[in-house]
């Protein structure tokens, strides 16, 4: 494909729209393949409540009805928008660093909703001047595809079915949920910050296997005994790495202390014994976070809190509702042993919500 | 709006024999008497029966009906032959069919009033564009039970003069003239094609529009869609791709009908099974 033609090509549009004699002229998505792809759908990405109870009270054609009519209304931004916010934050950067380099952030809207919610949407991005120049509207029918056709690193929704489907397709996902305090102000700017859990999301379920048929002692025995056979790998370890590769180009610019991306990895597991295969495991694959915060077995709210990251990443549904009651951004990722004693989530999506 | 004051139907699609039958999976050993090979352009048929028969389903008198003429140029009488028995044979319906000469195709399909003339042949597609005939791509499509169309959001997007400047990025004048020229021709079907749609429901249609745009920002796809709204024709179906590669997107949305309008700039496209 000829890409030095499709680079201009793209910003064509925008010429109609903006001012001709502005300096700043939007920059080229970069190609799928060479991105990280972070595909996130309209209602992780804003709030649609109220639209929701419409759908779920009323049905289909009200709640197509009721989005045209408000068409020019920007949504309020939803779990997952700080989290965008500050991953548009680090291309800047990167733009800075590395002008002619592809291996940058593309936010996809990937969304089942009809067309007719499209013009919504897109005057949603624009008022709040997100750089999201993808979407797929799917009209209803299956994300699936469209997530592989964009190379998805990751993909965030809020529903729990559509995240599953993902997950069982091999698609790095997660179910966002509002914080029960509003604290998007008080999160970062400058720098994006993901925390993730260990087992189940960054490594495999198999040690939570024995945590649940054998006990705790069990797991810290079996632990250290092991603690020099690394792990297997979980949904999310594709999208640390991910996070890693753009965190050395920050560090090849001698931009290690003003980094604008941080990870954490917040574990049940405890430092003094199960802690070291973790830590082990990641350094087998080449990877780090930047701190490691062992709470055998403490509830993660509390440390979160004082985190704040942009989002936080867990396989129990009962670590991700502890740090949302207490603000943080939380994100389910329905993988491994946990889900099979789950309860149900509190707001429980109505099949074919459009989403 | 009175539907039917505005129904001018049929919707008149016209094909060419060979994207109907596959003559180049046909060897020496063929058994002469058997019916030809089907191609692409046979499940592209079944689902337009289907929208046909859901429409008359709801209303009997219905007159806004896809209609599908054949037209064969430059054929042997036995060919000819083998073409009316082989449509009989796979249940076709056909309304006409027109052999002539390869000069005529475009007076053919001009005096036949037709709404759109589906190839899976390029060249032939911009020819009928260039005369203003409404032209599109017949595409590598599986689904029968849903008719799908993709419109071009960067064609109905795209303000005349944006599209002239596209000469700055390596379209060439012929190609530009073809965005413009689908531009005019689409606004007719587009019409036709949304009140069609309109008798169906938002679930459970046998018809799906789509818009893609393949270069032009949101901005450019929004505009579309507002276009296509004016225009009576809703959507259910919208993907903006912002330069990147088409082909994946296309081979799930698996669409019938692809208004074409430049994507062949885009060596990636795979209109050829």
């Amino acid at each position: 494909m000829n890409k030095p033609l499709m680079k201009e090509m793209h910003t064509f549009g925008e010429q109609e729209t903006s001012n001709q004699s502005s300096p700043s002229k939007k920059p080229t998505p970069p190609k799928p393949q060479n991105a990280i792809t972070i595909a996130v759908s309209s209602r992780a990405l804003f709030n649609m409540d109220r639209e929701q109870d419409i759908y779920e009270q009323q049905g289909m054609e009200d709640y197509l009805k009721y989005q045209i009519q408000h068409e020019i209304e920007p949504f309020a931004p939803g779990p997952a928008f700080p989290f965008i916010k500050a991953v548009e934050a680090v291309n800047i950067r990167l733009r800075e660093l590395y002008p002619d380099s592809e291996e940058l952030f593309d936010v996809v809207l990937m969304t089942s909703n009809h067309a007719h919610v499209g013009l919504r949407l897109i005057n949603s991005i624009n008022h709040y001047q997100l750089f999201i120049e993808r979407f797929c509207m799917t009209g209803g029918n299956s994300l699936i595809g469209y997530l592989k056709a964009y190379h998805a690193n990751l993909y965030l929704s809020a529903d729990s079915m559509k995240v599953r489907e993902a997950i069982e397709e091999g698609i790095a996902a997660a179910t966002v949920f509002s914080p029960g305090k509003i604290t998007c102000c008080e999160l970062s700017e400058t720098q994006l910050r993901v925390a993730f859990d260990g087992d189940a999301v960054l490594f495999s379920d198999e040690s939570e296997i024995i945590y649940k048929a054998h006990g705790l002692d069990k797991f810290y025995e079996h632990e250290k005994a092991h603690e020099n056979k690394p792990l297997d790998h979980g949904p999310l370890k594709g999208f640390l790495e991910a996070l890693g590769k753009l965190q050395q180009k920050f560090y090849a610019k001698g931009q290690r202390l003003d980094c604008p991306i941080r990870t954490y990895l917040v574990t049940a597991r405890s430092a003094a014994s199960s802690g070291t295969r973790a830590l082990k495991t990641l350094r087998s694959w080449g990877l780090e976070t930047d701190e490691a915060l062992f709470l055998a077995g403490a509830p993660k709210g509390p440390m979160l809190e004082k985190i704040r990251p942009h989002i936080f990443f867990d396989d129990q549904m009962f670590h991700v509702k502890g740090a949302a009651e207490l603000g943080t951004v939380a994100a389910h990722v329905p993988y491994g042993i946990a889900q099979k004693s789950q309860s149900k989530t509190a707001r429980d999506v109505k099949k074919d919500m459009p989403e | 709006m009175d539907d039917e004051k505005n129904c001018t139907g049929p919707l008149i699609i016209a094909l060419q024999y060979n994207d109907l039958f596959d003559l180049d999976s046909m060897s020496a050993s063929t058994n002469t008497d058997d019916a030809l090979p089907k191609g692409r352009a046979v499940t592209f048929i079944k689902a337009v029966q289907i929208v046909n028969e859901r429409l008359v389903e709801q209303k009997e008198t219905e007159s806004l009906l896809f209609e599908v003429i054949l037209i064969a140029k430059e054929c042997s009488e036995e060919i000819k032959m083998k073409i009316v028995e082989s449509v009989k044979y796979y249940g076709l319906e056909i309304g006409k069919f027109f052999f002539c000469k390869k000069e005529e195709l475009i007076n053919t399909l001009q005096s036949n009033k037709v709404k759109l003339f589906l190839s899976t042949d390029r060249d032939d597609v911009c020819e009928a564009l260039h005369t203003g005939i409404p032209a599109a791509l017949l595409y590598d499509q599986c689904d029968d039970h849903v008719l799908k169309v993709i419109i071009s959001g960067d064609s109905i997007g795209f303000t005349e003069d944006s599209l002239d400047s596209l000469s700055d990025f390596g379209f060439s004048e012929t190609q530009i003239e073809t965005f413009k020229a689908a531009k005019i021709c689409m606004k007719e079907f587009a019409v036709l094609i949304g009140q069609m749609r309109r008798r169906f429901g938002r679930e459970n249609s046998p018809l799906c529009i789509c818009v893609l745009t393949a270069w032009g920002s949101t901005n450019v796809c929004a505009s579309a869609l507002k276009t296509l709204r004016g225009w009576g024709l809703d959507v259910d179906e919208a993907f903006c791709l912002a330069g990147a590669p088409c082909s994946p997107i296309l081979a799930v949305v698996k669409p019938h009908i692809l208004w074409d309008c430049g994507l062949h700039n885009m060596r990636d496209l795979a209109t050829q099974s």
